[in-house]
């Protein structure tokens, strides 16, 4: 079966060693604005969460140049840098913010899952980010968008003073 | 030289001078790099070769640096280090403090290994810094605000929620000697009135982003050396991650080494309610790491209704808790999450703060200061609500808390009348959560010798890791005596000198290389020890410096810092203890410990660090060894 990465927010504390591990693993270097996952800090919210690519495709059919394409094998996203202009509109149609430009190469960086071997889920010391079965899987997705109505986090949280 | 590429450093100082509105981009200097390494090293040499003995450090002449070091923004665990160094305007020596969060990282990542302001602007400033754009911009509009709302106004403002901002508070506006330096909302270069050196300089705050690269020489090597590092620490989670520093709090009580009462005991029968159960039990939102930290000690608590309610921040740490709890003998923590919060956003040092209200309800019990003084406040223990009007006061200047914001050192030379006597502080720093005579004998060395920036715990090392913890941190085979004595209150003839020195000079490095201390203190199987940053030093510069290597630029950088104190005319007479610690401790496990012989393991230290006994200066043919002639000739002139 194929896998799938998935996120349990609550554990994440922010440490961003999964931005470093992504650049590293792809670049062999340490620089979170090379990295495929974006770790979102809130400070004055309870907020500590990655975002990272739930390979949706939508970027796919949505690249004027076909850069873009999806790795059968592990389902991953590709891009293909050759093809790659760095025009934005994958990052335009990525409803979470996933998608991003390399600041030294001015081309699409998306998630690849590593060809099934996620360097950030290898890293993290809480286990926030896992891979796992994509029918396992599921059930975190469906934890995180069952919290989304919750909101049981901003329930905790006092007016200004 | 200079065209050997640089790897772990990002290369370029960037220095702005404040009062010509000028902007300056360096070179990193590598010949410098190879003796100081970076941090509060490199910061040191610049201090010393660029400040003029003797100035007012609330005066344009002081300058502020923000330094990284070569592992801070790396994979390492734990680098999400700035190490602010400045001539401290509370104690008038090195003065130095560090802060996690993220500003370290992001400055290397905008290209800038260190960030060097000198001058002052004639109006409130920010720096706003995006890789080489680089501006000095107005800040008038945010003069006033609190930390927290200057935080929230600047990242709107520059348009980039991601970057990092260090900044002041209305504490160090109003230029509170133990003003704090706040980064990323709530994380605190607290000690040494930092934050009043920028307000001196109406630097408001300092806003910085970046998206360069960090690249090691030998990037495989370093990986699998940075990979063990980070399971390594990462069993810290268990202990320090779980609950926090404030998890230790009870079990200091339990030894006798809790402070408490301005430091005349070491035990306090209500510790429990302020323990790190109880705030993850009650206030605990979530935990929250700094910048690559795999441990994660910081706690993100709110109080969310009550008298004491609190918004969310980061806060009720160790030395917090204990400062503005333990210490005025508070009963409950709400008041202290409070008091806490108010600091960071107020800008000032938890721990001094803590200090000299302690102090000032001692004062009041003995009536050396009176309900004139305090506006009419009754001060006495275990009060909470006149602790925080009291702390209001010092935030506002008001009445004593104008002469409080001064520091216990100053406030207690006002008031005279043997007020001296139980100031409690080293070198003009208010003494922390940790007592020499509870705790241990090493402590009580380290707070005297107060190297350096006065009485610290943490700076440079936790040095009762030896005769307390009996921790040997894998420097043994550099020469840490072993075994420690069977009492950590055995004074002399126990080979503390040599002890003391390794222990120091292995923490130097913590600031020197850009990690943060708690990856260096504890069990051999949870730290970076001097062995995993040898491997991790040298495969992310290229420079193969083993363990010996380390420490010889540790001891450089240490008796450096020396030297600049001792030119501000620090000497043997100032490696003092105040009058308190030579009492008896009144009650608890420890009660009737005291320091007897400081004089004795002075002259075993001086000894060991090769230090003059008489004058307390750094031996010449110890500076000549480390290759600081040139230093040498300016302190034995």
């Amino acid at each position: 079966m194929l896998k799938t990465l998935v996120t349990n927010p609550n554990k994440c504390t922010g440490c961003r060693l999964c931005e470093l591990a992504c650049s590293y693993r792809h670049f062999r270097l340490m620089n979170p604005a090379k990295s495929r996952i974006h770790v979102v800090r809130l400070a004055h919210e309870p907020v500590d969460t990655p975002i990272y690519c739930i390979q949706c495709g939508l970027c796919i059919n949505a690249c004027p140049f076909n850069a873009i394409s999806r790795d059968l094998k592990t389902g991953a996203i590709k891009v293909d840098p050759n093809k790659c202009t760095g025009c934005g509109v994958c990052i335009h149609v990525c409803p979470y913010g996933a998608a991003s430009i390399d600041p030294d190469s001015g081309k699409a960086l998306i998630c690849d899952l590593c060809d099934g071997d996620p360097e950030c889920v290898r890293i993290c010391p809480e286990n926030a980010l896992l891979y796992l079965d994509a029918d396992k899987a599921a059930w975190y997705k469906r934890i995180t968008f069952s919290r989304l109505q919750r909101k049981e986090l901003t329930a905790l949280m006092p007016d200004e003073r | 030289m200079g065209d050997e590429k640089l790897y772990g450093y990002a290369g370029k100082i960037l220095r702005i001078n404040l009062s010509k509105g000028k902007i300056v981009k360096e070179d990193t200097r590598i010949e410098l790099l190879k003796l100081y390494l970076g941090g509060t090293g490199y910061a040191a040499r610049i201090l010393w070769d660029e400040l003029e003995k003797g100035i007012d450090p609330l005066s344009p002449q002081n300058k502020l640096i923000a330094s990284t070091g070569p592992l801070t923004g790396t994979l390492t665990p734990s680098s999400g280090s700035v190490e602010f160094c400045f001539k401290s305007p509370l104690t008038g020596i090195f003065g130095q403090a560090r802060a996690g969060g993220r500003f370290g990282p992001k400055l290397k990542f905008a290209g800038y290994d260190f960030l060097v302001v000198e001058g002052a602007a004639e109006k409130p400033v920010y720096i706003n810094i995006y890789n080489d754009d680089v501006e000095i911009r107005n800040a008038s509009h945010i003069w006033g605000k609190t930390v927290h709302e200057t935080c929230k106004i600047l990242l709107e403002e520059v348009g980039d929620l991601d970057a990092s901002i260090a900044c002041i508070g209305p504490g160090g506006e109003r230029l509170i000697r133990f003003a704090s330096i706040m980064v990323d909302y709530d994380r605190a270069a607290g000690r040494c009135g930092g934050g009043a050196v920028m307000g001196s300089k109406k630097l408001k705050a300092i806003v910085v982003n970046g998206d360069r690269s960090i690249e090691a020489a030998r990037p495989d090597e370093f990986y699998e050396a940075a990979k063990e590092a980070l399971e390594v620490v990462g069993r810290k989670r268990m202990d320090l991650g779980r609950l926090g520093t404030i998890g230790g709090l009870t079990r200091l009580n339990e030894s006798g080494a809790l402070s408490a009462k301005n430091f005349q005991t070491c035990y306090y029968e209500y510790a429990e309610n302020l323990s790190g159960e109880e705030l993850a039990r009650k206030y605990l939102i979530k935990r929250r790491a700094c910048f690559s930290c795999p441990i994660g000690c910081g706690r993100y608590v709110a109080v969310p209704s009550g008298p004491y309610a609190t918004p969310p921040h980061e806060g009720a740490e160790y030395e917090t808790t204990d400062m503005l709890g333990v210490q005025p003998l508070l009963r409950e923590l709400e008041p202290v999450i409070r008091a806490g919060y108010l600091c960071n956003t107020y800008g000032i040092d938890t721990i001094s703060a803590g200090n000299v209200i302690a102090f000032a309800i001692e004062a009041f019990e003995r009536g050396l200061i009176s309900e004139e003084d305090t506006g009419g406040l009754k001060l006495r223990w275990g009060d909470p609500e006149a602790c925080l009007k009291l702390l209001e006061m010092i935030i506002e200047r008001r009445k004593i808390g104008d002469l409080l914001a001064e520091g216990v050192r100053r406030a207690a030379e006002k008031i005279g009348r043997g007020a001296e006597d139980f100031a409690c502080h080293g070198k003009g720093l208010e003494i922390p959560a940790h007592d020499t005579r509870g705790t241990s004998k090493n402590l009580a060395i380290q707070y005297a010798i107060g190297n350096p920036r006065g009485a610290c715990h943490i700076e440079p090392l936790w040095s009762p890791l030896w005769d307390f913890s009996r921790a040997e941190l894998g420097l043994r085979e550099l020469g840490l005596p072993w075994p420690p004595p069977e009492s950590r209150f055995v004074e002399v003839g126990v080979r503390r000198g040599e002890a003391c020195r390794i222990l120091w000079l292995f923490g130097e490095l913590a600031s020197i290389l850009g990690v943060c201390r708690f990856a260096l203190q504890g069990e051999e199987n949870s730290i970076m020890t001097p062995r995993r940053l040898s491997a991790l030093v040298s495969a992310l510069t290229g420079w193969d410096l083993d363990p010996k290597d380390l420490l010889l630029i540790a001891d450089r950088v240490y008796t450096l810092k020396r030297c600049f104190n001792v030119r501000e005319g620090i000497s043997r007479r100032d490696d003092r203890l105040p009058k308190r610690m030579m009492e008896p401790l009144a009650s608890g496990p420890t009660k009737g410990q005291r320091v007897e012989n400081l004089d004795a393991m002075l002259d075993e230290v001086y000894e060991a660090l090769g230090w003059d006994k008489e004058t307390g200066k750094p031996k010449k043919e110890k500076l000549r060894e480390l290759g600081l002639e040139d230093v040498a000739e300016v302190i034995w002139r």
